[in-house]
């Protein structure tokens, strides 16, 4: 069955988490699966994008002082959560009625049995086995049912002074209950943290759930990710992953929507520069009739980075009544970055409505032309395009301050990154015809 | 004064030649309407003035305002005062109509050596313009173009030149597809933007914007070159006759 596996890299191997989170006999089981499996590579069919190289040998360690969320000051309400170099260090002070956080290792037994449920299947699953194996920190967040918590709970990840880490989260939504999560990473540009991190969303009827997903800084940050989702009657999730550098992203978003009227939505911006490596697949489940779903990814891809978006829908026989709508839109800003964008629609009811699109294009040269026949510098009038282009993800946002904070984030970096020269387009015969700076 | 001059102007388009020794003076104070068939390079001359990508100069010169117009790239001639109104203006989605406005004010302001607008003069005086154009302030805060009706399109290029005030105005049909109400405010906004000191060329096929907008001079564009120029009376002339009168009276 698998005749060539590598090995998984000795240091991983090596790797004995001090107090394992996981109950004991899952521990073990993941533990012969990663010593079986090695890492995920190219030849797994999940992997085919992603190479994970770079995770054979250790990171060098880096020890900058964790720097303060800017989220902090955004969300002055939030409930502010944080974990250093994959370790936890900071609880909100107070919770509001109908909420609880602890720390997972404090939770109740059924709650961590809850927390470590899906299991690996085979290799393209390793990063989850290798979780389960060695996660040794984490948090359980419990909202009681006919709970609207009006403030954010936020998840401030300082990926620095470590290493390694490998985190478990499990979110318990009861039901007619309403709840926003916000994750943001983020790192000095020299911090090298791999965090592998999973986290499991439990949902309960008709309750409302918004996660938000926010990669920073951090173009040597290497984050892999997989978070699980079971949607029940009426329940409503809403995923936003918005990530804006890293040495290798990957997440895996996968919800299973099981009961009838719940409803899915998957938003996604990736702004890949330089040699990043930003890459998203969802796996979305339609198992019950008259349930929807709608999922809009867009990556806009520089430099040499690489953005990778795989969306499966899979809908089952007696899913009928469903609606799916997936759409993958994707800008390449230079001719050596890549985009590989993939949706994957496995129908078997017969009653469905599914549509899915996927578009790669260059920034249009009929509205960089509009513009720029306005006066608006080449540059800027790029920036305009790019801009607008991430503005129909960032719309999706429920919270307009920190929608309005990451379009003046955006407007930042372009107006930093793309120099801003006279490139003339036309010339008198005889003369060379420069090089244009847009590709067309 | 003299705003525009061409000099036996030949452009192609890949290696089709359309404009084939365009001679046209276009002085401040002045309107001039240059009409033609279909096919007779009259798009090509706006694209060419405005410096479009694939259009390649071959032969002649355009001067604006004494200084060479063909050097420039396509910002820099908008900045100078050159400003072209679209026969299609394309659609930008995610780019709202008042940012673009403000970034274009702004690059102008820039290039005369002045600083920001101040917000709110500048909105109060959008709102003022967009009223005047017969438009909602919601179309303010819409992408650009964006799901526009073509005469809300063409409405859009007039408030444009409106705010910018651009010394030579060069409008590439922009009545075509307009009805009379809209034609009507159209036309208002063009005469609003005569001025001693500055010139407009409307390029168009029909007769009809030119009793709104009475021209000074009429010219008529075929095959590449002007084949025939006189007053507006040449315009009413085109109307009842046709164009196969005036093309086989003037070969």
């Amino acid at each position: 069955m698998n005749p060539t596996r590598a090995a998984l890299p000795q240091w991983l191997a090596d790797h004995a988490p001090a107090a394992p989170l996981a109950p004991a006999a899952l521990q073990q089981v993941a533990r012969e699966q990663i010593h079986a499996w090695g890492l995920p590579s190219v030849r797994d069919e999940e992997w085919r994008w992603t190479n994970l190289r770079a995770l054979n040998q250790p990171a060098p360690l880096t020890s900058a002082a964790p720097a303060v969320s800017p989220l902090m000051a955004l969300l002055p309400d939030a409930l502010f959560i944080r974990f250093i170099g994959g370790k936890l260090s900071e609880l909100p002070e107070h919770c509001p009625p109908g909420l609880h956080i602890s720390r997972l290792s404090d939770a109740a037994p059924d709650a961590r049995q809850a927390a470590f449920a899906p299991v690996a299947a085979n290799a393209n699953d390793a990063l989850l086995a290798l979780n389960t194996a060695h996660a040794d920190d984490g948090l359980l967040i419990e909202i009681a049912p006919h709970t609207e918590l009006s403030a954010p709970i936020l998840i401030d990840w300082q990926d620095e002074a470590a290493a390694y880490a490998a985190t478990r989260v499990l979110v318990r939504v009861g039901a007619h209950s309403r709840a926003t999560v916000i994750e943001t990473a983020q790192a000095a540009d020299t911090a090298a943290l791999w965090r592998n991190s999973v986290m499991v969303i439990e949902q309960a009827e008709n309750s409302a759930f918004t996660h938000i997903g926010l990669g920073l800084d951090g173009a040597a940050r290497r984050l892999t990710d997989r978070q699980f989702v079971r949607l029940p009657r009426d329940a409503r999730f809403t995923s936003i992953n918005l990530q804006f550098g890293g040495q290798l992203v990957r997440r895996e978003i996968e919800v299973d929507i099981r009961d009838t009227g719940a409803h899915c939505n998957l938003f996604g911006l990736m702004m890949p520069r330089g040699k990043q490596v930003l890459d998203t697949h969802t796996r979305l489940t339609h198992g019950a009739a008259h349930t929807t779903s709608d999922e809009r990814y867009q990556i806009i891809a520089d430099d040499s980075a690489r953005g990778i978006f795989k969306g499966r829908i899979l809908v089952a026989q007696d899913a009928q009544k469903i609606q799916a709508y997936q759409n993958s839109r994707n800008l390449l800003l230079s001719p050596t970055a890549e985009i590989d964008t993939k949706p994957e629609l496995e129908i078997y009811a017969d009653d469905v409505k599914c549509s899915h699109g996927a578009t790669i294009g260059r920034l249009n040269p009929e509205a960089l032309y509009y513009l720029t026949s306005r006066g608006i510098p080449t540059a800027r009038a790029r920036a305009l395009l790019i801009q607008g282009f991430a503005q129909e993800i960032l719309d999706l946002l429920p919270l307009p301050a920190l929608a309005e904070w990451l379009a003046e984030r955006i407007t930042q970096t372009l107006s930093q990154e793309i120099p801003a020269q006279e490139v003339p387009v036309q010339k008198v015969a005889g003369q060379e015809v420069p090089a244009q700076e847009t590709p067309q | 004064m003299k705003l525009l001059d061409i000099h036996n102007l030949h452009a192609k388009i890949g290696e089709k030649p359309i404009l084939r020794g365009i001679n046209l003076t276009v002085n401040a104070g002045e309107v001039h309407a240059i009409m033609g068939p279909n096919g007779s390079g009259k798009s090509t001359l706006c694209q060419v003035l405005g410096g479009r990508e694939g259009y390649e100069v071959t032969e002649g010169s355009v001067h604006f305002e004494g200084q060479d117009l063909l050097e420039r790239s396509t910002e820099e001639r908008a900045t100078a005062g050159l400003l072209l109104g679209f026969q299609h203006p394309v659609e930008i989605p995610g780019v709202k109509n008042i940012y673009l406005l403000k970034e274009a004010l702004n690059a102008q302001r820039a290039a005369q050596g002045l600083s920001e607008v101040d917000t709110f003069a500048f909105m109060k005086q959008v709102r003022e313009l967009t009223k005047s154009m017969g438009m909602d302030d919601a179309f303010l805060h819409r992408g650009v173009n964006d799901g526009f009706s073509g005469g809300e399109k063409k409405r859009n290029e007039i408030l444009q030149m409106l705010l910018l005030q651009p010394k030579l105005a060069l409008l590439d049909e922009t009545d075509s597809g307009l009805d009379i109400d809209a034609l009507k405010i159209v036309s208002e906004g063009i005469n609003r933007l005569r001025g001693s000191d500055r010139g407009i060329v409307l390029v168009t096929h029909y007769q009809r914007l030119l009793s709104y907008v009475e021209p000074d001079f009429v010219h008529i564009l075929y095959q590449g070159r002007i084949i025939k120029s006189g007053d507006k009376s040449l315009a009413l002339q085109l109307e009842a006759e046709g164009y196969q009168d005036i093309l086989d009276a003037a070969s």
